[in-house]
């Protein structure tokens, strides 16, 4: 304990106290520029122990010892399983779903279908999604109807007695077309276009002018699964007083949270959600999906009920990747220096928006690469298709972005006679180089960084 | 249908229906959940077993199948004394994130080390091919199989 503190117990004064205060505070550094500046800031490695130590994680003994409770290794007394009916059609109305016959199955618990939903939608920017089809069909992977039963195989055999009749709808897959006027609508509206942006700076077509070279080329990536090794699981428990306990495979509980309140339209305190370790989230587990059928399907029953995903369920319905289609243009000096650049990026969100509008924000930020580009006109649009939905996976949009503007660099490079590294050192940002928006950059490292990956990796030996 | 069976040295039995696969029966029947259900067709791994000396996918075996056989788990590795030199060495190292695919990579290894002592690189990631992992790119994991393999040699020199 502190000497200061034990001697102060019975003979403080106020003056003292302050004193004490005075002591334990840190001088404000702004004020006092003539304090040494060095006593102000400690060095980084002695900040805290724990930098430049091995540490070993808390979770790996137990990770090792295979100990570690997934969502899947729990289970409560008189638990049942439920099972999803996936639409397996990308576009349709649903005329008539008959549960009679799976019903009536032994073992066979409950049911559930759309309309049985208190608030059915939700989503992170526009509630655009559907916790159940109810009415219609917008990809594939779309929940129709779900069985709780006293096992995992049962309930799967009961999905098979589920009867449904579609009327199948005209579908648009191919993100350019679902951007055209006569395109058919995915959601009802005026167009499939839900998100657009654009970033202007300078004067592009002056930029294009001058150039020495003008390089055009179109680039496109593909959706992606997370494919976590454990597929999404929750558990729900709605107990006697209204309450309901979901656990979950959720990586953001405090806004599945809220979304699971407005879907069952309760309050927000009826409703506990418990995270466990995730078997992998890598974006894929940042939204709701089953937790309120399985919380309707425990009111109904009485029994905490499992839902856990399989590997099929997983490709099928969680979110993914968006695939993206860029369109860059690029104006070069005859030694290499970037004049303008005209992108034009079209992100196709599938079925749902979830966290496109943010993926496109991100996407046209950093479109334009690591690069000081006086001229530069980007425009973007995320668009609906009836695919699998995308979500948030690993870098929001940049990954796609930087495939297209480092692949148009190196032809460019190669076209020109430049050595790839030398057109990347010769256009990359510095220290105080401003973003395509306008934001002030500090503690650039880009060309530090290009220079040492490439004397480490050999590159002017590779090169040769 | 009723099977017999030693799981880590145990004589165990139980009564399950006929389409039960052992991943289901370790699970379900004896709460051994350390092997883990990914895809429950064979491909990831994440449910290998040690089945008479061989690590298996036991998401592709039935329980009738190994009516009489022997089965290692995840579980049988350790006791409240001591765990195997693969488990130390993979929690040392930080081999493992999300850790699901942990249980079925370690009896990949256990199997590789208990028929070569002394793999190569290549014999490790031979060995470990039919278990995927998606958090780590599997550099840590080799590296602790290797560093296991010379700790259980140095072990059995000094017996």
């Amino acid at each position: 304990m502190d000497e200061n503190v034990k001697t102060a117990e019975r003979e403080v004064t106020l003056e003292r106290l302050r004193e004490i205060d005075d002591d334990l505070r840190l001088p404000a550094v702004p004020e006092q520029v003539s304090y040494p500046i060095e006593t102000l800031i400690p060095e980084a490695r002695t900040q805290t122990p724990a930098v430049g130590q091995r540490a070993s994680r808390p979770d790996g003994r137990l990770h090792g010892l295979g100990q570690t409770k997934y969502i899947d290794d729990l289970s409560f007394p008189g638990m049942i399983h439920a099972k999803i009916k996936r639409a397996g059609i990308s576009k349709a109305r649903v005329k008539n779903i008959d549960v009679s016959e799976a019903e009536k199955m032994p073992g066979v618990m409950a049911t559930l279908v759309g309309s049985e939903i208190p608030v059915n939608s939700f989503g992170p920017s526009y509630q655009d999604q559907p916790v159940m089809v109810n009415g219609t069909v917008f990809h594939a992977g779309d929940p129709v109807a779900a069985v709780a039963a006293t096992t995992e195989q049962l309930a799967l055999d009961a999905l098979d007695k589920i009867k449904i009749d579609y009327e199948p709808l005209e579908a648009v897959y191919d993100p350019i077309e679902a951007m055209k006027d006569n395109a058919p609508q995915v959601h009802e509206g005026e167009s499939n276009i839900y998100s657009s942006k654009v970033i202007q700076k300078g004067d592009v077509e002056q930029g294009f002018e001058a150039s020495h070279r003008i390089y055009e080329n179109t680039f496109s990536t593909q959706m992606v699964e997370h494919v976590p090794m454990e597929p999404h699981a929750s558990i729900a428990d709605w107990d006697g007083n209204g309450r309901v306990t979901l656990h979950s495979s959720l990586g953001r509980i405090t806004l599945g949270r809220a979304d699971i309140a407005r879907t069952l339209n309760m309050p927000i305190n009826r409703i506990r959600v418990i995270a466990t370790v995730v078997g992998g989230n890598f974006g894929g587990k940042n939204e709701i999906t089953t937790e309120p059928i399985l919380a309707l399907l425990s009111k109904k029953t009485g029994r905490p009920v499992k839902g856990v995903y399989t590997r099929e369920d997983e490709f099928m319905s969680s979110t993914t990747r968006h695939p993206f289609i860029m369109d860059y243009k690029t104006g070069m000096s005859k030694d290499g220096k970037i004049l303008a650049r005209k992108v034009r990026l079209v992100c196709d969100g599938g079925a749902y928006c979830s966290w496109s509008e943010t993926t496109l924000g991100k996407a046209c930020i950093l479109s334009a690469g690591p690069y000081n580009i006086e001229n530069l006109y980007v425009e973007a649009y995320a668009v609906y298709t009836n695919k699998t939905m995308t979500g948030a996976m690993r870098g929001f949009g940049a990954p796609q972005v930087c495939f297209a503007y480092e692949s148009q660099m190196d032809d460019m490079a190669h076209d020109l006679g430049i050595d790839p590294l030398d057109i990347r050192r010769m256009n990359a940002f510095h220290e105080g180089s401003a973003s395509p928006t306008g934001q002030v950059l500090e503690s650039v490292v880009v060309r530090d960084s290009l220079e040492m990956a490439a004397e480490r990796f050999g590159w002017q030996d590779w090169n040769k | 249908m009723d099977v017999k069976l030693t799981i880590n040295g145990e004589e165990k039995s139980a009564s399950v229906p006929p389409e039960t696969t052992l991943l289901r029966l370790l699970r379900e029947e004896f709460n051994l959940t350390g092997a883990k259900i990914g895809c429950d067709v064979g491909d990831c791994g994440a449910c290998t077993v040690i089945v008479d000396g061989i690590a298996t996918n036991s998401c592709l075996m039935l329980a009738g199948q190994v009516q009489g056989r022997s089965i290692e788990t995840i579980e049988g590795l350790a006791n409240m004394d001591d765990y195997h030199p693969l488990q130390k060495n993979f929690e040392d190292l930080g081999s493992l994130q999300c850790g699901f695919c942990g249980p079925g990579i370690i009896l990949s290894a256990k199997q590789l080390l208990d028929d070569n002592p002394d793999p190569n690189k290549e014999e490790i990631q031979d060995a470990l091919a039919g278990n995927l992992c998606r958090c780590t790119g599997y550099t840590k994991i080799v590296e602790a199989v290797a560093d296991a393999a010379r700790e259980m040699r140095g072990n059995r020199e000094a017996a």
